[in-house]
């Protein structure tokens, strides 16, 4: 079906490309499945015809391109000899505050990425402490008595709303160095708050910090602490 | 404090989404307003009507772009939140990543990589930046209490 329609439409608006006003008056009766093939195929056939033209009208344009190609590198070489030394200082100067544009940026991204991979990969990190501590809290039975299945941890409130920064403390006592840490934990269980206070303590040997206390302050009216872990 | 005892995630989305919008709008409307300036004819009432047009249309397009990259991204990063129970850099970069994925569904799925790394490694920068201010920011102050003995809710040590 689209076959006869697309021959027979072909017939009326070969006709008519020149003219939309023959289209109307003479094909106004039985015609008004061509009249949506009107805005397609002229479209199809004036594209083609207009690619043909530029590819003949391109092979016929290479040899004139070579010409104007040996005329330009002509005319570059004599520019270059009328370069002034004042130009090429002042290109030199451009070139190099460029450079040392690129070399600030790329100094401050690569110190922005070094501080975020300490924070997430090494394992002397605040944030890794805090994770490790967290799943710990997660594992230790009465805390699940306390809190419920699901404890959800966050750090200290930031004015946007976001919970991400973990607070801590890093001294050093006996040549050592110690960090604390101090976040927050809630469960579902009727929303029961309790504070956690992590100190770990730097290994020599192994370069890693280890546990040195973990302890959960519960919120509620009697205050309840939970000791996880007591390395002292 | 009463004002964060409120959770901050589900509301946060909202005032993402309208930080991201403002942004994009007043920063687009200045931008605009320079670009139409320089692309009208000679003339200081030609060149004002030029980039007061140019604001009209353009600001709030930038804008909208804005508004739903950022409202994607905090609700992407809260309900990472509610699915981990920790709130994390790795969030932050995460939902940079799928936001960046997200809006570039359209263009398929080398384009949609292509985004998410952009879009990870942009929040990593801007996490990175935060880190740094708040590590200078509690840097400044001196330090508080004294922390050579222990806390008095441990027993005293075995």
């Amino acid at each position: 079906l689209p076959a006869s329609l697309g021959r027979s439409c072909l017939g009326r608006w070969l006709l008519a490309t020149r003219g939309w006003a023959l289209l109307g008056t003479g094909t106004g009766t039985g015609s008004c499945s061509c009249l949506r093939w009107r805005h397609r195929p002229p479209l199809l056939l004036r594209a083609a015809r207009q690619s043909i033209g530029t590819q003949a009208g391109g092979l016929r344009a290479e040899k004139p391109g070579d010409n104007s190609k040996d005329v330009s590198l002509q005319r570059a070489l004599n520019e270059e000899t009328l370069v002034s030394a004042a130009q090429k200082v002042k290109e030199a100067g451009r070139d190099f505050t460029y450079f040392i544009v690129v070399l600030v940026g790329i100094g401050v991204t690569g110190g922005l990425f070094y501080v975020i991979f300490k924070e997430l990969f090494s394992s002397s990190s605040p944030n890794k402490i805090y994770g490790d501590a967290l799943e710990k809290c997660r594992s230790h039975p009465e805390i699940i008595g306390v809190f419920g299945d699901s404890i959800k941890g966050y750090g200290e409130a930031t004015r946007r709303g976001r919970r991400q920064h973990v607070s801590h403390i890093e001294y050093v006592k006996d040549g050592l160095k110690h960090m604390r840490l101090k976040f927050y934990i809630e469960g579902t269980e009727s929303g029961k708050q309790g504070t956690v206070h992590v100190e770990v303590k730097e290994n020599l040997e192994t370069g890693r910090f280890e546990v040195r206390y973990i302890f959960v302050d519960v919120e509620t009216y009697p205050r309840r602490t939970i000791v996880i872990e007591d390395n002292r | 404090m009463e004002e964060y005892a409120r959770e901050p995630c589900p509301w946060r989305i909202v005032d993402d989404c309208g930080g991201a919008f403002t942004m994009g709008a007043i920063g687009g409307g200045i931008f605009q307003a320079i670009k139409g300036f320089r692309n009208s004819p000679v003339g200081v009432n030609h060149r004002l009507r030029g980039s007061l047009t140019a604001i009209k249309t353009r600001a709030p397009q930038l804008g909208g772009s804005f508004a739903v990259w950022g409202g994607l991204f905090s609700m992407i990063d809260c309900s990472m939140v509610r699915m981990r129970g920790k709130e994390d850099p790795w969030n932050s970069i995460t939902s940079g990543a799928l936001t960046g994925a997200i809006l570039a569904a359209r263009n398929g799925p080398v384009a949609m990589v292509g985004s998410a790394a952009m879009g990870g490694i942009l929040l990593a920068l801007i996490e990175g930046a935060g880190i740094l201010l708040t590590r200078f920011a509690s840097t400044q102050f001196p330090n508080g209490p004294q922390l050579s003995e222990d806390p008095s809710q441990l027993q005293p040590p075995p």
